[in-house]
């Protein structure tokens, strides 16, 4: 898999402050990289140090393979982008919008504008002046035209801003769709672990500039996964029954007697029936808390995130 | 570059800057023919053509030009600031000097219009007050006149364009163009009016300068005025971080 996006030592400070310290950050092809972070943490510094939009204090950035700084024309015109809050001529329909990204970008299919408004649901709102969208419609087309020249690279700063939970949804739903039909790599920022830990593969957690970890989801889940613990007289006859009986074949057996149940949680009755009827001593059943949310606490501090 | 140019056009569409700036540009030849009608009828002079062109001209370029050519300039400008479309355009990539080129090619195209419009109804009131002395030769000549004053306001759009890109906001732009106004009605007539780019833009175009000063003197001055703002506005632009 190659590297899509690479940052060394990428640093940009603000008079005294180090908005983005020592960032090293590494996404490669076809990963949907969640950057997950506090406000104020960086991220959108970031993103626009890797767009072009602000020049680091120090450090480098590899796009595609190749420095930013000598070739942002020819990588620019493989990404889509949305920076926070996107902007429009608001004296013009979204198509118009739309129209001056294409002319400008030499898109040349057709129907492109009219494909990627029917995309984010926006194909029946092409009356409107862009003035009079609710702020998620802007939200939308705001995708829409990051996706108008078909990006291999995708990079969106918090898309959910301002949405309703029933927008964060279909925000999700579509990115999701995009990654899967589309096949592009997305790296996507947010301030809250749950909006992003259902659609993320990977991820990299930022706090005060510095990129504390960078991890594959599948590995986090593991390692952060529920389950249900039970302290046994005899684990191997416990296991036995787990498997025999419940057909539970996700567990693992901890120190002595300690087993972890990853699959069937809330049926912890059941299976301490099922022990007990079979003599086994149960000295402790335990459920575990929700560990993903509570590792992004530890890991950058403090009480409530965001 | 032409469809850069293109999507400059195409973000005017419905703005009502477009219909307000002809509008202003109406101003100064209505005022100033119906003054002179007024004066016709009252104290019976006959109102002249060429002295309709030769006012409106001077009206339009030292009173009305500088704020009217300002506000566009700073509409062009700063509403990629305002409706914080700056960072889509920059990101597709438009390289940042095209962006400035293209509306400064817009800018020159919207001033060069005024200028006609200004011109058209300066002639317009005068044929409809049956003014005296109309001339194939004076109306083209006035014109000339106008499009030099046109050009050289335009070069001079340089400083206005650095100001509001380093502020991004419409007021501080304003004030300065207020300011550069109230400095040409100042010098209006002052035999030192050659050392002041817009009052020396004026006197060159209508060739009305006194002789204080070399007129090479003059074009230096607007030159240099020009080429300052241009350089800082390139790079000024060039590296600065957009937020
Ligand atoms: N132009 C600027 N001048 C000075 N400091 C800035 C500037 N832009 C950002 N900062 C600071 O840099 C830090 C990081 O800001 P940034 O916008 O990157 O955070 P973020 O992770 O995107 O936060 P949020 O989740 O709130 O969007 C903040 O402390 C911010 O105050
Ligand atoms: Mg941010």
């Amino acid at each position: 898999m190659s590297v899509v996006i690479k940052t060394t030592n990428l640093t940009k400070i603000y008079g005294e402050q180090k908005s983005v310290d020592h960032l090293n950050m590494t996404v490669k092809q076809g990963q949907i990289y969640g950057f997950l972070g506090r406000n104020g943490a960086g991220k959108t510094t970031t993103i626009r140090m890797l767009l072009g939009l602000i020049k680091p204090t120090h450090g480098e950035i590899e796009i595609f393979g190749e420095n930013l700084f000598t070739n942002q024309k020819e990588i620019l015109r493989r990404i889509g982008s949305m920076v926070e809050v996107p902007g429009f001529y608001e004296n013009l329909t979204a198509r118009e919008n739309l129209m001056i990204n294409a002319k400008i970008i030499g898109v040349h299919k057709k129907n492109a504008i009219d494909e990627t408004l029917e995309i984010v649901g926006l194909h029946n709102e092409t009356k409107k002046l862009v003035g009079k969208y609710s702020l998620g419609m802007k939200q939308r087309l705001g995708i829409a035209r990051a996706l108008l020249h078909y990006p291999e690279l995708l990079i969106l700063d918090e898309p959910t801003n301002g949405l309703d939970p029933i927008g964060i949804k279909e925000m999700r739903r579509l990115i999701k769709d995009l990654a899967n039909e589309r096949n592009i790599t997305i790296v996507i920022s947010s301030h809250i672990l749950s909006e992003i830990e259902q659609l993320v593969d990977h991820m990299g957690i930022i706090h005060q500039g510095k990129l504390l970890e960078e991890v594959s989801f599948d590995q986090l889940r593991k390692r952060n996964r529920k389950y249900l613990e039970f302290q046994v007289s005899d684990d191997n006859k416990a296991t036995m029954l787990l498997e025999n009986q419940l057909e539970i074949n996700d567990y693992e057996v901890h120190d002595e007697g300690h087993i972890r149940v990853y699959s069937h949680l809330g049926q912890q009755g059941q299976i301490n029936r099922l022990f007990v009827q079979n003599d086994i001593d149960v000295s402790k059943i335990m459920m575990s808390e929700d560990r993903l949310e509570d590792y992004f606490t530890k890991l950058v501090g403090g009480g409530t995130i965001g | 570059m032409v469809n850069l140019l293109y999507t400059e056009v195409l973000k005017l569409k419905r703005s009502k800057m477009f219909m307000l700036s002809i509008l202003g540009s109406a101003v100064a030849p209505l005022m100033v023919a119906a003054a002179m009608f007024v004066q016709m009828q009252t104290k019976g002079i006959m109102a002249q053509m060429d002295i309709l062109l030769l006012n409106t001209s001077i009206y339009a370029v030292l009173v009305i030009a500088v704020p009217l050519y300002g506000v566009i300039t700073a509409y062009l400008y700063n509403r990629e600031y305002a409706e914080d479309t700056l960072k889509n355009l920059l990101t597709i990539p438009v390289p940042r000097i095209s962006l400035l080129a293209s509306k400064w090619l817009l800018l020159f195209g919207w001033i060069m219009l005024l200028t006609v419009v200004t011109w058209g109804m300066a002639i317009l009131s005068g044929a409809i007050g049956q003014f005296a002395g109309f001339s194939l030769s004076l109306l083209l000549q006035s014109l000339g006149q106008y499009m030099v004053a046109g050009v050289l306001l335009f070069l001079l759009s340089t400083p206005i364009v650095f100001i509001t890109l380093v502020l991004k906001n419409f007021v501080p732009t304003i004030i300065v163009t207020i300011m550069i106004t109230l400095i040409n009605v100042m010098l209006a007539t002052n035999e030192h009016r050659g050392l002041y780019p817009w009052t020396a833009a004026l006197g060159i175009a209508n060739g009305t300068l006194e002789s204080t000063y070399p007129l090479i003197v003059s074009y230096v001055i607007i030159a240099v005025t020009a080429i300052a703002g241009l350089i800082a506005t390139v790079v000024y632009f060039k590296r600065v971080d957009i937020h």
